[in-house]
């Protein structure tokens, strides 16, 4: 019961932020019929529109990261119903390498995901964000902004100290 | 289509609106497909439909104080035709019924005996413990008994109470050592150490004895180390697979027919002898409609050579139940009272038009069922009622 | 546009969209919130920002304040943008000085925490304010119209959009699978609730479309492929052979009498197999085109290659030829109207019925043609074991309204149903049990015609069927009953009949999802294709220039059918006769200074959009092909593609507004 309580109260004091990218025809459409559902689900997603899952850039990811973001999703349109022929594919293979860069940065897997959900898939919508936001919240804040803040100022701590010794050398 | 266990854990006939079960009972279009397909409802005051209704109008106890209930025999005829495939009978029949026996004036006394057998022997028929493992000693293939040596197992055969002490259960059990050995599968049982698995009905769930006899099983079986179980009862199957799973025990149990089926490569070339049986297959309501084993026994008597099956009117999803589910082994003489007629009456007589020279079953209760059945009708010099294990054994003689 | 000395001037407003959005989201809160935020200078709320009132407000206030950038909170871009970009741009502003942040359908409508709602929307209006600055003046790209309409499936859908476009003069291609056009209303007898004969008002539209000099009708044929945009599409229309040179047959059907085949055998499609035909057939007698067809899978020279060809022989037109190859036709057209309409439920599918298992259940199509005075018993209700039904129950709902097999309510069938209850009793004089749920009779004249049927005694149970299975009793006549509950008198009723009728629901084609693909367009999980809106574009699907008509978009009656594939015409011609559409201007380009020549774009662009420039050594792009994807944009390792409307730039800085980060807190 009190681990309860207290995990409320802690989810109350953080929630988690996704920036998500969707793209037009597919996703971004399914958010929509979400809400012409009625379907509820978590507030912590941010979509940016893009007309492809292909437009969206490896950086933009990472700089979604950087800046503060506890998880990014995007959403394109299932293998083979992509508005523009391929452009899910395209941004896939993408994706698998990015998936790599993002392992070696330390940021847990759970935290970076793509889903095909089509212009049908309102409750897909639901599923996938419900669960999302709830595997991060387990993981608690990425917050990469506070650590290179951090490490930035290690950085300079370590600087002065080697311009310190270096001085005392020369 | 089967209901997800965390989402009924501890709900009661109160709390059922505020689980999604509740929800679900909501969307109830009073089609009143549950009450034409019950084999029982014309009997039923109150037929699934109208407690749904009842329900939802806060009358529910009105339920309570007649038998509709105790004439449910778990047959889930209602609920998987249920265009809202709403879980009637795995969630609020049963919560029905719990009440409706702890309301009932006198408990029928067959019933009475069973519960108190079951409470202070671990079988329904009120035998010894102690003999529970007896029939071992008519077996042709050793078969090991772990609290004798309990060295870890690939496979723990739950052997349940009817196969045990029944004659013709222990006929099965025969027949079933004998494949398993032939097929090389490393199994022992738990011998007089096993009590009834406590499903069917008797018992709703939370009801004292069905506890009493999950938590006695499951110490038992913590005891041991073993990959799996399997289990010729359908029922058992049923009682691991919805009951015990709630309890936190998830262990992978099986049927034998779908078991058997994995290794029928291996098998075929051991099915020697031709049988030249015509075979009418009745599906068992817990296999069948339940876990959706339709096709594998079917298969496994097709692979008999000789066999020819035969079907009866009602199959696979509109088999007729035969009576025995739900407390109904124990409930035949009630039902006379009331001017019900037996089911296994009823399904015998369909089996008796195919013609065929046999009735083939996959459930431990339907062999003494139908072989009653089949005295009344007096055609019982003209078929034979078998597990599909006894037909498969038999086959596998020279 | 009036001089704002290149200061950048934001007026953000935020729609309370009655109560769907202010009920859930703080919407003073978001204004006030707004006001703080760097280059906005006008921040306000109103009730319905899409009304007359809520656009004039900009417009003033674009005047009045000088605003170069407007952001609007309120339901989706896909429902309003255009609408806010026109009043943007009525006050003089290029139309794409504007963004829109979405606060009911991903928002308001999704979520129960107020807070959190208003949070979210806090959070986009920064990222949106943050983007808009970066906005740059574009002009819409128009494209010219080709006036050609392609029409996918000749039922009654695609019969009478095809007539409605040909009579405004449009060149009409109306392709259809079958030998015949006519679809499923070609097989009734009669029709609810008029009960007039299907035939008497369905022949002569086909046969107008047959004559119709603006019509090229293509039957026993199928689109293959489709490419290109609205406006421009190139189509591939594959004509499988027939076995019959069309401008040859005269439809004189001798070669069907002197096929080697002296009896009928095959199972005959239009008859629902309740007849036999044989290789070389005539579907029905009023077939449009009336020209016969051979059928390969049953011809024997296909299957052994050895026959006298007798069909061949008899024929003095020589329009028999056995050797004919499959042709391809490619047209141009600019729109497309799909019209390729349902099929019945498969009532095997639900097995307690016992179809398939007992001879006298029959299906709702069957008996159409059971009844039809051309059908195969030429009208006369005879069971398929040779006998006349004198009790005869309906099922309803066969196939829907079920978890098990389809969610959904048919629409047509309860009509259906007592249309068939009607023609059964008047044919047979048996009595009838319409088995129902629910009877549902909306429409102009429906509940009527259910009161007219109600006194014509037949009976109606209410209590879904729970089994059917034969009389034990009844061993020659294989007499059924039929188990239901009757729930209005709480009883288990068990009711012998001769004939039980099925009625099927309606489903989506088992080919939905390749068409669907083929046109880029969308279906909803089931298979029906979905229109854009389900209220305001009903026959507009999500591509531009296609539309949908009748039953292939949703269950429903001739009525409804019709009407919809007029709503189809209609809007292909509205685009015809404007004769170019505007597209977004979301085009890539690519800056030379920037781009190192190293190929990557080249290849990933799946319109051949991007060439390369071997003197200069650059890549360029080819805007009229470009679609628009942005695959290109992201991909390019010197990043110097760009793409309009969604430039770099622009999705960052939405980054940044939605993460609260500001560069120079970062470095301190
Ligand atoms: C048993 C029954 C009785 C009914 N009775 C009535 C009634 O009395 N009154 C009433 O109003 N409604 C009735 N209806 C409903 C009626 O059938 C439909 O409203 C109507 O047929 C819908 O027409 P459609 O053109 O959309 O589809 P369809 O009739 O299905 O026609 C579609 C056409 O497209 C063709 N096609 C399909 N796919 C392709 C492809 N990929 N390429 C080319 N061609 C293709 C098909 O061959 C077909 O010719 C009834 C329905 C049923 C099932
Ligand atoms: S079958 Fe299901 S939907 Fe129909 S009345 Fe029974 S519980 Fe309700
Ligand atoms: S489980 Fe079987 S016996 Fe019980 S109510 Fe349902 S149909 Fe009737
Ligand atoms: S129209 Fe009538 S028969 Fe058809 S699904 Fe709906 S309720 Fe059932
Ligand atoms: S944006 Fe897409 S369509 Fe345009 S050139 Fe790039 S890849 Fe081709
Ligand atoms: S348009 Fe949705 S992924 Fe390409």
């Amino acid at each position: 019961m009190l681990k309860i309580e207290i995990e409320e109260a802690a989810s109350k004091q953080w929630q988690p932020k996704i920036v998500a990218f969707f793209c037009n025809w597919c996703t971004y459409t399914a958010a929509d019929l979400a809400g012409v559902s009625r379907i509820k689900h978590a507030p912590n997603i941010r979509v940016i529109r893009v007309m492809c899952s292909g437009r969206v850039d490896p950086q933009f990811i990472l700089d979604s990261f950087a800046k503060g973001a506890d998880g990014v999703l995007i959403g394109g349109c299932h293998p083979g119903d992509c508005h523009y022929q391929e452009g899910n594919y395209k941004f896939l293979r993408r994706f698998q390498m990015l998936r790599r860069v993002v392992d070696s940065l330390g940021i847990e897997k759970d935290r970076l995901r793509l889903e095909w959900i089509s212009a049908s898939e309102g409750d897909k919508v639901r599923i996938v964000v419900n669960d999302m936001v709830a595997k991060i919240k387990a993981l608690g804040p990425l917050g990469l902004p506070v650590k290179y803040k951090e490490w930035a100022n290690e950085m300079n701590v370590l600087e002065s100290e080697i311009a310190g010794k270096e001085e005392v050398y020369a | 289509m089967i209901v997800e266990l965390d989402a009924i854990r501890g709900v009661t006939l109160d709390t059922i609106y505020d689980s999604s079960e509740g929800t679900l009972i909501q969307t109830c279009i009073q089609c009143g497909t549950c009450a034409g397909a019950c084999p029982y409802g014309e009997y039923m005051d109150y037929p699934p439909r109208r407690i749904i209704k009842m329900l939802q109008h806060g009358l529910i106890d009105k339920v309570f104080n007649t038998d509709s209930m105790l004439k449910c025999v778990n047959c889930y005829a209602c609920m998987m035709k249920c265009p809202r495939e709403i879980h009637l009978t795995e969630v609020l029949l049963q919560l029905v019924k719990e009440q409706t026996v702890i309301k009932l004036p006198v408990v029928p006394p067959e019933l009475q005996k069973a519960l108190e057998n079951n409470y202070r022997y671990g079988n329904p028929m009120g035998e010894s413990g102690r003999k529970r493992a007896n029939w071992v000693q008519t077996s042709t293939v050793p078969i090991r008994i772990l609290s004798q040596n309990p060295e870890p197992v690939d496979v723990l055969w739950f052997v349940e109470s009817y196969p045990a002490y029944h004659p013709r259960g222990q006929d099965t059990c025969r027949a079933i050592a004998k494949i398993l050995s032939a097929l090389d599968v490393d199994f022992a049982i738990l011998g007089n150490e096993e009590k009834s698995a406590g499903e069917c009905g008797l018992l709703s769930w939370e009801s004292g004895l069905a506890e009493a006899l999950v938590d006695y099983n499951m110490a038992i079986l913590s005891k041991y180390k073993f990959n799996r179980i399997i289990t010729s009862d359908p029922h058992a199957l049923d009682a691991f697979n919805f009951r015990y799973k709630m309890y936190g025990f998830k262990p992978n149990v099986t049927h034998i027919v779908p078991f058997v089926m994995q290794y029928l490569d291996k098998l075929k070339p051991m099915l020697r002898k031709t049988l030249g049986y015509s075979v009418t297959y009745h599906d068992s309501c817990c296999l069948g409609r339940h876990n959706n084993y339709y096709e594998e026994p079917r298969t496994l008597l097709k692979s008999i050579q000789g066999v020819k099956l035969i079907e009866m009117v009602h199959n696979r999803i509109n088999s007729i139940c035969c009576g025995g589910g739900g407390g109904g082994m124990w409930l035949d003489t009630y039902f006379k009272s009331q001017n019900m007629e037996r089911l296994s009456d009823i399904r015998i007589r369909e089996a008796i038009d195919t013609g065929a020279d046999v009735l083939a079953v996959v459930c431990p209760y339907e062999i003494p069922r139908f072989e009653d059945a089949l005295k009344v009708a007096g055609y019982d010099k003209k078929m034979a009622v078998k597990d599909i294990m006894e037909l498969v054994c038999e086959a596998m003689e020279d | 546009m009036s001089s704002t000395n290149g200061k950048i001037k934001i007026g953000f407003y935020i729609c309370h969209c009655g109560t769907n959005i202010a009920g859930i989201i703080d919407v003073q809160k978001v204004v006030d919130y707004a006001a703080t935020l760097p280059n906005v200078v006008v921040s306000k709320h109103y009730k319905y920002m899409c009304s007359d009132p809520g656009q004039e407000m900009i417009q003033k206030d674009i005047k009045d304040n000088e605003l170069n950038r407007v952001v609007v909170a309120a339901c989706s871009p896909l429902l309003h943008e255009r609408t806010f970009r026109n009043a943007t741009s009525q006050a003089g502003l290029n139309q794409f000085y504007f963004q829109m942040v979405n606060t009911r359908e991903q928002n308001a409508w999704v979520h129960l925490d107020p807070e959190a709602s208003t949070d979210k929307a806090m959070d986009l209006v920064r990222s949106a304010v943050n983007r808009v600055a970066f906005h740059k003046p574009l002009e819409k790209k128009t494209v010219p119209i080709k006036p050609d309409v392609l029409v996918v499936g000749g039922g009654i859908a695609g019969i009478h959009a095809s007539l409605t476009l040909a009579n405004a003069g449009k060149k009409v291609y109306l392709v259809e699978r079958d030998p015949t056009i006519g679809g499923h209303m070609a097989m009734f007898d009669k029709t609810f609730p008029t009960l007039d004969c299907a035939a008497c008002i369905l022949t002569p539209k086909m046969s107008a479309v047959k004559n119709h000099p603006n019509i090229t009708m293509w039957t026993y044929s199928e689109v293959v492929s489709v490419d290109g945009y609205v406006g421009n599409f190139q189509v591939k229309v594959k004509r499988k052979p027939r076995y019959i040179i069309d401008d040859l047959c005269v439809g004189c059907l001798d070669c069907i009498e002197a096929c080697v085949y002296k009896e009928p055998r095959f199972f005959d499609e239009f008859n629902q197999g309740l007849s036999k035909r044989k290789p070389v057939y005539m579907p029905f007698p009023q077939a449009t085109p009336q020209l016969v067809v051979i059928d390969p899978e049953t011809c024997i020279w296909f299957k052994t290659g050895k026959c006298k060809q007798t069909c061949v022989e008899v024929c003095d037109r020589k329009a028999v030829d056995l050797n004919q190859q499959p042709t391809y036709k490619e047209i141009e057209v600019g729109t497309i109207i799909v019209a390729t309409g349902f099929q019945p439920f498969d009532a095997k599918k639900v097995y307690y019925y016992g179809y398939g298992t007992y001879p006298n259940v029959y299906t709702a199509l069957e008996v159409e043609r059971l009844i039809n005075a051309s059908g195969p018993t030429s009208g006369e209700v005879v069971m398929r074991d040779g006998s006349r039904p004198k009790s005869i129950a309906i099922v309803h709902c066969v196939g829907s309204r079920d978890k098990n097999t389809n969610l959904w309510c048919s629409r047509v069938c309860c009509l259906y149903s007592l249309k068939l209850a009607h023609l059964l009793k008047e044919h047979t004089h048996a009595n009838i049990y319409n088995f129902y749920i629910d009877i549902r009779t909306p429409g102009k004249m429906m509940d009527e015609f259910y009161t007219r049927i109600s006194e014509e005694g037949v009976k109606f149970i209410r209590g879904r069927v729970a089994d059917i299975y034969p009389d034990t009793n009844d061993e020659e006549h294989r007499r059924l009953i039929v188990k239901a509950e009757d729930t209005l008198i709480s009883e288990i009723i068990k009711v012998p009949v001769d004939m039980v009728v099925l009625s099927t629901g309606l489903v989506p084609r088992d080919d939905a999802q390749d068409v669907r693909r083929m046109l880029n367009i969308s279906c909803s999980t089931e298979g029906f294709f979905i229109e854009r809106h389900p209220k305001l574009a009903p026959v507009n699907t999500f591509t531009d220039g296609i539309f949908l008509a009748g039953c292939c978009q949703g269950p429903k009656d001739i009525p409804d059918t019709v009407a919809q594939a007029g709503a189809a015409a209609a809007e292909a011609l509205a685009l015809i006769d404007l004769g170019y559409i505007e597209l977004e201007p979301n085009t890539a380009f690519i800056v030379e200074e920037e781009c190192s020549g190293c190929k990557s774009c080249v290849p990933l662009c799946p319109y051949t959009a991007i060439s390369y420039d071997e003197v200069k050594k650059k890549a360029s792009i080819n805007e009229a092909l470009c679609k628009g994807c942005g695959t290109c944009v992201a991909s390019c390792p010197s990043g110097s593609i760009k793409q309009n409307l969604f430039e770099d730039e622009e999705i960052y800085s939405e980054i940044d507004g939605i993460l609260n980060y500001k560069m120079e807190e970062a470095l301190c």
